[in-house]
Order: structure tokens, then sequence, then C-alpha cells
């Protein structure tokens, strides 16, 4: 048999067998090399509660090239891309090892949310956001946890106004996007500056009003 | 015209031809001869090497297996001095990137660390086994030299990458990790085929040991994987390419899939470049500049010239042109100013002087005159016009330079018609009169001459633009214009119809003129680079580099 097929079917077996680790590897269409991996989000992080899902692609070359991984499940962390999904993690380029399997390099992306690494990012504003304010980070990658991983609801947020969703998922305060909108901005607009000018917790004493108006009026 | 230089045996001259290309096949003995590819000198049949001209430069064009030796020797000499083998003393000369001295004094320093570091040892190998220091390593090698082959083991077991239960062949590096001889030749395939990489780390994770090279040669081999023996051949590449890249003097010849390297240590510091233009051709006569990348023979020019010349051209030409003819400049503040409607009475915008846009005069002595202007003979105006005619003569000057530059270049380009052209024209030439073909080669051998010598014109007006005024220069210029008179005097001999009457004056005067052609690109050469040599060049502007 194959070897790649051989060793694919064997890992998709013990994960099978492996009740412990709470990790699901399932089939996504006939092949064997096309999967998709689940896992629990780690507790004690912002992302307790949610089950994520993430995309396995199985190159030709493996176990000797490493697995082809991207969250399926929307991420708000700075290694994994907020829009595609795609990871940032050593083990998934150059520090592949043919002994890792898929089981553990599941693990790793589950230890990946637990230890954020910031300085290395993958999606740069969510990094800024972590650097600026870590509290206001941690709500709202909860939240992106409890709305798009079927995460518990966040306390805070239970009282849920209508418009409250978009501005809370960039990570904002209601109360700014509320000033710039009252100057006849479109909401949308100003949620989109606010969050690439990282508008959020310490940052907003070092961003002029002006500078604000000045991006919403490009 | 040509009578200086007596060039009388002509088949002697055709025949040098083929002799270059058959010595360029010969990779196994690579001499001085592939130098002098392009001049004229070695058309007398000299058994010895013709000597370097002085605007040449000494280099050796070295085949695959000659870097080869030159890596053996340098691996022989770090495995003698440290008492290891050679396929670790090749180890920790790959991780110091080929500089001996650097290795041999880390080494020195810690030698534990660098073995560590370059993935010859374990960090925790070294105490248990042996104590002392130095003695470990090579009893480490040695040891790991035992295990490289293949262990049968009595009973299958599981490799833990294939999960294959009946694999009986198991291979290990010094740090104990087995994995069947199968997944190890798969690994070693793609990492060396996939990512070119020539360090192939064990593959459990986190070890850092690397695969001495008769580790990854005897799997490969072994295992069946790499029957026509391509990976091999890949590897060992890599290996070179990585021993060329290390090392300053070596360069790999630019040409796709040309695997020749070149060595030039004259031309491996950046100050040297600034003394001569290192032109070098490889074993397989292909012409590269050792220096840089803007071009294959940028002669009489040296790198940092024809690099600053270049970047202007890139940033100026076009927008140069266009300021020439649709500006003008603000009398006062030099401003470049484009008129784009109204009136006469400009008022510059940076210095908010006014002027006069038709006699550049300051508007202050035009009164009301707004639309027309007679004031053209006023000594503010003359002036103005005065200051104006300055700053538009260093665009015009640039623009001198340029348009020869890039005319050059063009008739370059379009060498390939003239070739095919050349080519109707001598067959003709066989059909009308009784010349035979290599009668007629002398029309090709021009029009390649014409091509090397136009190569050389147009660097040469990168130079002069940027050569400061004076006898040298006026020389330089006087060299140029010999050069470009009898270049344009040949292209237009061969553009001559041929007439059977008059073929074999036309033969005559062509092939006098080649060798003149010649001699005077020769002469261009090495006056120019004599000139860098004793540093003989001043410049108009600063050079990076120059003083």
């Amino acid at each position: 048999m194959d070897a790649r097929l051989r060793r694919v079917n064997k890992e998709i077996a013990d994960c099978k067998n492996d009740k412990s680790s709470n990790i699901k590897i399932e089939l996504v269409d006939a092949s064997p090399f096309h999967l998709k991996g689940s896992f629990p989000g780690p507790q004690d992080t912002p992302y307790e509660g949610g089950h994520f899902e993430v995309d396995i692609v199985i190159p030709d070359s493996y176990p000797f090239q490493p697995v082809k991984m991207k969250f399926i499940t929307k991420v708000y962390h700075p290694n994994i891309s907020s829009a595609s999904g795609a990871i940032c993690l050593d083990i998934l380029k150059d520090a592949w090892s043919p002994v890792l399997t898929l089981k553990s390099t599941l693990i790793s992306l589950q230890s990946l949310l637990c230890s954020p690494e910031p300085n290395d990012p993958q999606d740069a504003e969510v990094a800024k956001h972590y650097t600026t304010s870590k509290r206001s980070f941690d709500e709202t990658a909860r939240y992106w946890t409890q709305i798009y991983a079927g995460g518990p609801a966040v306390k805070k947020m239970e009282v849920k106004e209508p418009q409250k969703d978009e501005i809370a998922i960039a990570g904002l305060e209601k109360a700014h996007v509320d000033q710039f909108e009252g100057l006849g901005f479109e909401r949308s607009k100003v949620i989109d500056v606010l969050r690439r000018l990282n508008y959020r917790g310490a940052n907003v004493a070092n961003i002029a009003e002006d500078r604000i108006v000045e991006e919403l009026l490009k | 015209m040509s009578s200086d230089y007596e060039y009388s045996d002509e088949e002697d001259f055709y025949d040098d031809d083929e002799d270059m290309a058959s010595a360029g096949d010969d990779d196994s003995a690579p001499s001085d001869d592939d130098m002098d590819m392009d001049s004229f000198a070695d058309d007398f049949k000299v058994p010895q090497h013709p000597p370097r001209k002085s605007y040449e430069i000494e280099h050796e064009p070295l085949s695959q297996q000659a870097v080869e030796r030159l890596m053996t020797t340098d691996v022989d000499h770090i495995s003698g001095i440290f008492g290891v083998n050679e396929s670790t003393a090749a180890l920790l000369l790959r991780y110091m990137n080929w500089n001996k001295e650097r290795l041999i004094e880390k080494y020195m320093d810690n030698a534990s660390s660098v073995s560590v570091a370059a993935g010859v040892s374990t960090p925790s190998r070294a105490s248990p086994s042996v104590s002392g220091p130095a003695p470990i390593r090579s009893s480490g090698t040695r040891r790991r030299t035992i295990r490289q082959t293949p262990v049968p083991k009595a009973e299958p077991s599981v490799c833990p990458i294939c999960f294959d239960d009946s694999q009986t062949s198991f291979l290990a590096l010094s740090c104990d990790h087995s994995f069947c001889i199968s997944c190890w030749a798969a690994y070693i395939t793609s990492k060396i085929r996939e990512e070119g990489e020539h360090a192939v780390r064990c593959m459990a994770e986190g070890c850092a040991l690397v695969a001495p090279d008769p580790f990854v040669v005897s799997t490969l081999a072994n295992s069946g994987e790499d029957e026509d023996g391509r990976t091999r051949e890949r590897f060992q590449e890599l290996l070179v390419r990585h021993f060329v890249s290390a090392n300053p003097h070596l360069k790999y010849c630019p040409y796709p899939s040309c695997t020749y390297t070149v060595s030039c240590p004259s031309a491996s510091s950046r100050s040297s470049l600034t003394t001569m233009v290192p032109t070098v051709s490889c074993g397989a006569s292909h012409k590269f500049c050792f220096g840089c990348h803007i071009d294959s023979d940028h002669r009489p020019v040296v790198c940092p010239i024809a690099k600053m010349w270049l970047k202007k051209c890139r940033d100026d030409s076009e927008t140069a042109n266009w300021i020439k003819s649709n500006t003008k400049e603000c009398s006062k503040c030099q401003s470049t100013i484009e008129k784009n409607g109204g009136c006469n009475h400009m008022t510059c915008k940076k210095c908010k002087h006014e002027f006069c846009w038709v006699c550049m005069g300051p508007w202050s002595e035009h009164g009301t005159a707004w639309y027309s202007c007679n004031r053209y003979d006023e000594k503010g105006g003359v002036d103005a016009r005065d200051a104006q005619s300055k700053s538009r003569a260093s665009l015009e000057r640039y623009l001198h330079y340029y348009n020869r530059w890039a005319n050059h270049e063009q008739s370059a380009k379009l060498s390939v018609e003239l070739y095919n052209k050349t080519e109707k024209k001598m067959e003709e030439m066989q059909i009308t009169s009784s010349l035979t073909w290599i009668e007629v080669q002398f029309m090709k051998r021009a029009v390649e001459e014409a091509e090397r010598c136009r190569a050389t014109l147009k660097w040469t007006y990168a130079m002069a633009f940027y050569l400061d005024r004076g006898n040298e220069k006026e020389l330089f210029e006087d060299n140029q214009r010999d050069l470009e008179k009898a270049v344009e005097d040949l292209s237009e001999l061969l553009e001559s119809p041929i007439d059977p009457e008059t073929i074999s004056t036309l033969r005559q005067k062509v092939t006098d003129k080649t060798v003149y052609v010649a001699k005077r690109n020769e002469i261009l050469l090495k006056d120019t680079s004599d000139g860098f040599a004793e540093e003989r060049w001043k410049w108009n502007i600063a050079v990076e580099g120059f003083d």
C-alpha cells in the first residue's frame, strides 16, 4: 500500500480510538487527503467553550512535507488571519518534522490559542489590538468565539442591541463609533477606519480626532 | 587605414574561431586561452598563452569538478587540524559558511557548542559515554560512521513515520532516532529536490542533527529511491552552490543551465571595482561581469559608474525630454514651470517672482502689456534668458549623452536583423562571385566586430557624461570619436551593394576596416582601463567608492 495512504489511514484511526484528547478528524469528501479537524477552545482563554474547525489538506509528499492547515472557523487571534484563517505556526513551515502527526499538529494549534505570539503576527491589526489593550482584545476574541465558534454568550453582551454586533466584532467601543457617526459618517466606514487605526484602549489618547476625520474623508 | 597592424594571414584569422569553440567545450582543462575571446591579438598562432591585456582581468573558469576539488582541499585541511573525519569537517565548514579562520577560532574556543550548532553532535551526547572534551567528538563521529550502514534488525518493527510493520532496515544518526530506510530516502529526496536544502536534519521533532554526506549518499543508493542518480547529482550541486556563494572569489556563471564557476580573486572586494572592469568568461565562453549584474560587458566603464548612469537614465530620460519641450525655469529661483494657459504674466508659485513668459524679464518693467511682449531686447529679459539657458544646458548635455547611448543600444538590439541580412548577402556573394563559403566569412566577422565596438561605444557615453572637463576627458573623447568614426565607416561598407566586379576590393576594404576597428576598440579599452588603474579619471560628481 502507498505509504502516505497507510499513514493517513492510521492517523485517522488513531484519532478515532483516542477519546481523551477531544480532537476529531473527519473526511470532507471521498478522498482521505482532504480532511476536517476540530477541537474545543482551550480553558481559561477567550476561546473557551468554542468549537474550532480546521481545513486539512495532505500534500503528495506528506509526511516529509508539512500538512496544509487553515481555520474554517473565524478566530480573533494575532497568529491567525481574521479574514482567511491562514495560520502562522513554525511547525507548519520550516520546523515541520515527519514524526509529527495530524493529531499532534491540531494539539499544537490548540496550544497556539493559549499562547499567542504577537511579535510574529499573521494578522497585524489583531496583533496591534493585542499589544495595545489585552483586556479589550480578550473581550473581542471572546465575542468572536461566541458568534463564530458557538461559545457561551458573553455576560456583558447579553443585552443585545441590534447594532452592537459589528462594533464588538471589530473590537471597538460603541461610544467611539457613535461619536464619529454623529459627525455624519457612515457607520461601516467609521468602524473600518477606527479598526485600521487601532482606536482602542490607551491608544485612543495617541490618535487625534482630526486624523480620524481626515481618514474618513478619504 | 589598417596598415599599422599587419594581419595578413586571413585563413588563420578565421580558423581561430573554431579553435576557440573547441577550447570552450573542453571543461577539464580550462586555460587562459578562453580569456581573449574577443580580441584579435591571438590571431597569431602562438604556442604559449597569449599575454593578458591590461584591460582584461585575470580569472579562471572552473568546472563543477574543479570546485569540488577546492571544497575537498578545505575539508581535508579542517579535518586534519581538528582530527575529525571529512564529513564532520564538511558540516562544520558549511555551518560557518566556509570561513575557515572563524571556524578554527570558534572551534578552539568551544568545540562542543560549535558542533551542536552545526548539527554534528547532540547537546546531551557529550556527557554519558566518555569524559574529557576533545576525544568525545572523534569517538562520537566514529560511532556514527559505523551506524551509517543499515542495521538489519532481527525481527520487523514499526517505523514511527510510515507505520509499516514489515520494515527490517532501520537507520539512525548518532541521536538514535531510528526510522526505516524508505522513509529516510523519501525524506532526503523531498528535502533535496523540493526544498533545495543541502543540510538534511534528523526527522525527529526538534532534533537538530544534520545527516553527514555519506549517510545521505548511501541511504539514497541503498533504498533504490534514486535510481537515475538525479537526487544525488542535485545534492552535489547544492553543496557546490553553497560553497560558491560563500566564497567571494567565486561566482556562478549566470547563464541558464551553465554549470561553470569563475574564480576571480582580484575582483572580490568592492573597492577593487573602482579600478577595473571584471568582465570574465566561463569555460563555455559566456561573458559576464564579476562585479555586478548590469550588463554582461560594460567595458570600459567601471561598475559604480555604469550603475549610476543606468539609474539616471531610468529616472530621468523621459522626464528630461518632456521638461525640455514643455517648460521654462523661473528666472529667479530656477524652479521648472509649465505654462498651462492664461496670459504671459507669470507668478512663480515658489518664490512669487513675477515675470514675462515670452522675454523672461521681470514683470515690473512690463507695464500693462498683458498679452504681448515687445520688450524682448531689454536688459532684464536678456539676463534672465542667460540664466535660463545655463540650466537648459545641463539638461541638453545629459540628453546629448543619453541619445547617443540609446542609439548604440538600439543598434545592438537590431543586430539580429543585421545578422540575417548579412547572411543573405553572404549567400548572394557565393552565387555571384567565385568566392567560397569560407571566403565570405569576412562579412560575418565584420558584423560581429561592429557589434562589439558598439557595445563599447555605448558605455563610453556613460563614462563621458560623468568625466570632469580637462585634458583627460579630451583624450578620452578623441579615442571615442576615432572608434565611432571607424565603426560607422565599417557599417557603411557592410550596407553597400554587391557588385561582382568590385567584390574583391570590397572584401579587402571590409577586412582591413574590421582589423582597424578592432584595434581602435582595443586602444580605447586599454587606455581607459589604464586610467582607472592609475586613478587618472576625474569625475564631475561624487562616485561611490572613489574619493
